[in-house]
């Protein structure tokens, strides 16, 4: 399998460069890695905001996408990190992106260009909404984000 | 009944116990010297227990009983090109890992993933008996050159000597002369291994692998290319894998097969000849 290989390889070369509001905050082992993200324009949605990205990897990866989702952390922490507001993001950090299905994924995707495309897609949001049945989704959703069949029903956020 | 005991030769292995494994295979083998799965098995169980000219001959034997031709033999010649490997025979382990790749792939083998390693392993081998041979040369000619220098040394010092004991020059003079030869030796000595040290090291500062021959999905150089309609080159294990599961184009989404995927000789060549020369790059 690549995904030892390939993903300590992306791991290298995070550590040397990362793009702006992007940055690695936990990479203990080769399953999970944590990264905060930060919206670069003054989106008054996100201002002074910095967000928790959970990536999960199994051994298929990048054959297969890596799971990825928001992840809360209290305001009462030394880091506060709310989930953000977006129509395409469920208030348990579950998030409806192409790229992160398994029909979307594409395996020269990396951990730095799904932050980028999280990152734009909080930049060119102006809707403070959730997705429609964001309760419903929360409390009775217990599948795994990848297997979730989304409708991905307006291209145009 | 020799069955028998590769049954239990099995289960030892699945408990980690690989002296005990070797005996039980051994034993079939006496019983059954014709059967290639209780060498092919004795082989495994060699590799782990670091036995390397056993593998050798246990997958040599396994590999002539499954003959050449059937695809079951794969297995045994990744064991031998590894073996091969341990035992520092690079040359032999290429060919036999880039024969095996070809017919695992013919015989769309899972071997494939496995062989197409041991074949960069293989390749890299190849270039570090030859990086040092170059480094050994190297040594050996900084040190041919250092005694010549010494040896200047040494003959100025006698002819020196020679001086002060004609009286051509006094004791004062001869001291001085002395230090003098002894300094500039010194220094000629010191740009030399510098200028050797200089040139090795430039090798080291360019250690950096084109992103041209790196496989968009491994990350890793390429030895086996395939181009996509699109255009883009990955490497034959990876991009197979990748379209098998999705069936469409990795970069622009657009269906094709694993038929659609074609050689890419021409960049083939290009990773062929950068590995000859730069061998470390499998593990960049």
């Amino acid at each position: 399998m690549f995904a030892t290989k390939r993903l300590s390889k992306e791991l290298i070369k995070i550590k040397e460069h990362l793009p702006p509001g992007i940055s690695i905050v936990k990479s203990d082992n080769l399953e999970e890695w944590q990264m905060d993200i930060r919206v670069l324009d003054e989106n008054p949605l996100y201002l002074n905001q910095i967000y928790r990205l959970k990536f999960t990897f199994n051994n298929k990866y990048p054959i297969e996408p890596p799971e990825v989702q928001f992840i809360e952390l209290p305001t009462t922490s030394e880091t506060p990190r709310p989930i953000p507001i977006h129509p395409h993001i469920y208030s348990n950090g579950i998030i409806c992106l192409d790229l992160l299905s398994s029909a979307g994924w594409s395996p020269v995707q990396t951990v730095e260009s799904v932050c980028m495309s999280i990152q734009s897609m909080l930049t060119a949001n102006s809707r403070n909404e959730r997705p429609p049945g964001d309760k419903d989704f929360v409390s009775y959703n217990r599948r795994r984000p990848r297997d979730i069949n989304f409708m991905y029903d307006d291209d145009n956020i | 009944m020799s069955f028998d005991l590769k049954e239990k030769g099995n289960q030892l292995f699945k408990q980690g116990d690989y002296a005990g494994a070797e005996e039980m295979f051994s034993q079939a083998i006496q019983k059954n010297p014709k059967e290639p799965t209780f060498f092919s098995n004795r082989a495994i169980t060699r590799m782990r227990l670091e036995n390397w000219a056993g593998v050798e001959k246990d997958a040599r034997v396994a590999i002539d009983l499954f003959g050449a031709k059937n695809p079951s033999n794969l297995k045994s010649r990744y064991y031998l090109a590894q073996a091969l490997l341990e035992l520092q025979r690079p040359q032999e382990a290429h060919e036999v890992a880039v024969e095996a790749y070809q017919a695992s792939l013919a015989a769309k083998s899972a071997q494939s993933e496995n062989l197409s390693k041991t074949v960069l392993r293989a390749k890299q081998q190849l270039w570090a008996a030859k990086e040092a041979a170059r480094v050994r040369e190297q040594n050996e000619t900084l040190a041919n050159m250092e005694r010549l220098v010494e040896a200047d040394l040494q003959r100025a010092l006698n002819d020196l000597q020679g001086q002060l004991d004609r009286g051509e020059i006094g004791q004062i003079g001869f001291s001085e002369d002395q230090k003098a030869l002894r300094e500039d030796t010194e220094k000629t000595l010191q740009v030399l291994r510098e200028t050797f040290a200089i040139a090795s090291k430039g090798e080291i500062q360019e250690r950096v692998v084109p992103d041209y021959l790196i496989d968009p999905i491994t990350f890793e150089i390429m030895h086996d290319p395939m181009i996509t309609p699109s255009g883009t080159s990955f490497e034959r294990v990876a991009i197979t894998k990748y379209v098998e599961q999705s069936k469409v184009d990795p970069i622009t989404r657009v269906p094709m097969t694993v038929d659609d995927l074609r050689p890419n000789y021409a960049l083939k060549g290009v990773c062929e000849e950068f590995l000859q020369k730069n061998g470390w790059a499998v593990d960049w």
